[in-house]
């Protein structure tokens, strides 16, 4: 090749680059205007939505474009789905594939309707199809100007994220939750939260999300918690166990009776509960970290508040069924422990963690440094497990946390917190238990937007989110407090 | 009172007249097992409100950890049973 001929090809290959960026630009511009909005899941029930919501959305949800007119439908083909059948699929039903959701794979695509169709019409063609996950409808929202970054989470509400990050919900004890919204009351410090508000401008959770509350059962019935409590779903069968046969388990699993009922008969397992997943924005006394996320009650601890390491393991054992028979449980919340080393229990959290189940622990109550003197399980050191210790609303580690640089990992409120109580009530209290559901529910939030996220990357992640305190310099691993609105990166 | 009494009179093999108060306080225990938990059990890691108690007898003084429901004999160093 000549020199000639070498500057030739030079400004060919620019030219094509050049011409490359503008398409890629205008095909951007395009996936712009069709971008994934929050799709509410039709067999659930959404949040009531406010007298002031926006009436022409009512009236015109979809009347962004032209093209709105036309149904859209987000469907997410089951994995190893060729293309060939996707195309196939579409092309059957007179439809074409809008557009496709590149970070996670070709697997998930929006798909318009093109012979005229109602939106619920489209997705029940596509739900009937045994290649089909899961396909929903593909509602937009309007957002502010300037806020393209928020808004984009499954479960949000339209007309709350429009109102902006300075929103609050109506439950009308909200004002009490320090952790979530700290105004600086009663002594507190303002800011010392978890940054709730802002993470709620790009996600309030999801019910695809599934978190294990493993503890003293929850009051399932609590109206604060009802709409958000796991259901075992048609497709998952009954669990069976080895000795005593099936049962049905359909809310969850008492491994101090050995049967599917895990009510809660002390109290503390609905209140980390309802610190998880109250749900939000309901016009009824508190907002969980998650508006909406699905809680599965698991039982060992008895009406005392005490266990034992054996029925722990059962239930956690019972997870890790749930979890292989399709439950998409993510995370066990686990607000309890001892100084007592047991294999077995380790063994059983490793399991889980081989599942890809996050376990988060409490770090415990004794004023003492968990780096001479453990607690288990927070303390087992293994790559599921994330420890945590409690703050105060001034962002004082608290009087009665533990604490360890190497063996506690985060920090998170854990004093004074307000949540649900057996029968309807609302009581505060305080404990490594209380913080230990404030990061499995920034988790759940976590997984609400990144539905293949992996448990190693979400450990990072959270453990990476926080806002780093002087008093936890020292203290513990990630020097901070657990920040949910960098944890789901609205902030 | 009455049942820490009872109980440690039952433990040291006494008559619980030879069981004497020696002070009640309100506290807060840092778990559901006042901190007293045995080996084998783990504890809901929430503070619990409840009463240190403290009885004498044989020379010796025993502390008890209480609330409306629950009692724990905290730290004996003898045969020890669960006290719900």
């Amino acid at each position: 090749m000549n020199r000639n001929n070498l500057f030739g090809h030079l400004a060919l290959a620019v030219a094509l680059i050049i011409l490359a960026a503008f398409v890629g630009q205008m095909r951007r511009m395009d996936w712009r205007a069709h971008e994934p909005k929050p799709a509410p899941r039709a067999d659930v029930q959404q949040p009531a939505q406010p007298e002031d919501a926006d009436d022409a959305d009512k009236d015109e949800p979809e009347d962004a474009d032209d093209d709105a007119d036309d149904a859209e439908v987000l469907v997410r083909f089951k994995p190893g789905t060729p293309q060939e059948a996707i195309d196939r699929i579409t092309a059957q039903l007179n439809d074409r594939v809008e557009d496709r959701f590149e970070q996670i794979d070709n697997a998930e695509v929006v798909i318009a309707d093109e012979d005229g169709l109602d939106v619920n019409e489209v997705v029940a063609e596509y739900r009937n199809q045994p290649e089909v996950l899961y396909a929903e409808p593909n509602f937009k929202i309007e957002l502010e100007p300037g806020e393209d970054e928020v808004g984009e989470g499954p479960g949000l509400k339209p007309a709350y994220a429009a109102a902006g990050e300075h929103a609050h919900p109506s439950d009308p004890m909200f004002d009490d939750q320090w952790s979530l919204d700290n105004h600086g009351t009663r002594g507190g410090k303002e800011g010392a939260d978890i940054s709730a508000i802002k993470a709620w401008a790009k996600t309030h959770g999801s019910r695809k999300v599934v978190v294990a509350v493993l503890d003293t059962g929850v009051d399932y019935t609590h109206r604060d918690l009802v709409n958000n409590i796991w259901t075992r779903p048609a497709s998952v069968p009954a669990y069976e166990d080895k000795e005593l046969g099936s049962f049905d388990d359909g809310h969850g699993f008492d491994a101090s009776d050995m049967d599917g009922d895990p009510m809660d008969d002390n109290g503390h397992g609905t209140h980390c509960a309802g610190i998880v997943g109250a749900e939000g924005d309901n016009n009824d006394g508190i907002a969980g970290v998650n508006w909406q996320v699905e809680i599965m009650p698991l039982k060992f601890l008895n009406a005392g508040g005490s266990g034992t390491v054996k029925d722990a393991i059962e239930c956690i054992n019972y997870a890790i069924d749930r979890k292989k028979a399709g439950v998409n449980l993510r995370v066990i919340s686990a607000s309890w422990g001892s100084t007592m080393y047991s294999r077995a229990l380790e063994d059983a959290i490793k399991r889980a963690g081989e599942e890809g189940i996050l376990f988060v622990a409490a770090a415990g109550n004794s004023a003492s440094d968990n780096d001479r003197r453990q607690h288990y399980p927070s303390g087992y050191q293994l790559p599921n497990v994330i420890s945590v210790a409690a703050l105060t609303r001034t962002d004082n580690l608290a009087s009665f946390s533990n604490w360890g640089v190497k063996s506690v990992h985060i920090a998170a409120p854990g004093a004074e917190i307000l949540s649900t109580w057996p029968g309807n009530q609302y009581e505060e209290h305080s404990g490594t238990s209380m913080a230990t559901p404030e990061v499995s529910g920034v988790a759940a939030l976590v997984l609400a937007l990144n539905p293949d996220m992996q448990m190693k990357e979400l450990r990072e992640r959270l453990l990476a989110s926080v806002d780093k305190l002087p008093a936890l310099d020292g203290k513990v691993a990630s020097g901070g407090r657990i920040n949910a609105a960098k944890a789901v990166k609205a902030d | 009172m009455a049942r820490a009494r009872a109980d440690l009179a039952e433990r040291l093999g006494v008559k619980e007249g030879e069981v004497a108060e020696a002070s009640v306080e309100d506290t807060d225990f840092p778990d559901a097992n006042f901190g007293a938990a045995l080996p084998d059990e783990m504890s809901a890691q929430m503070i619990t409100p409840g009463w240190r108690i403290r009885l004498a007898a044989g020379g010796q003084t025993f502390e008890y950890r209480a609330n409306r429901n629950r009692l724990r004999l905290f730290n004996y160093q003898g045969a020890n049973h669960r006290v719900v």
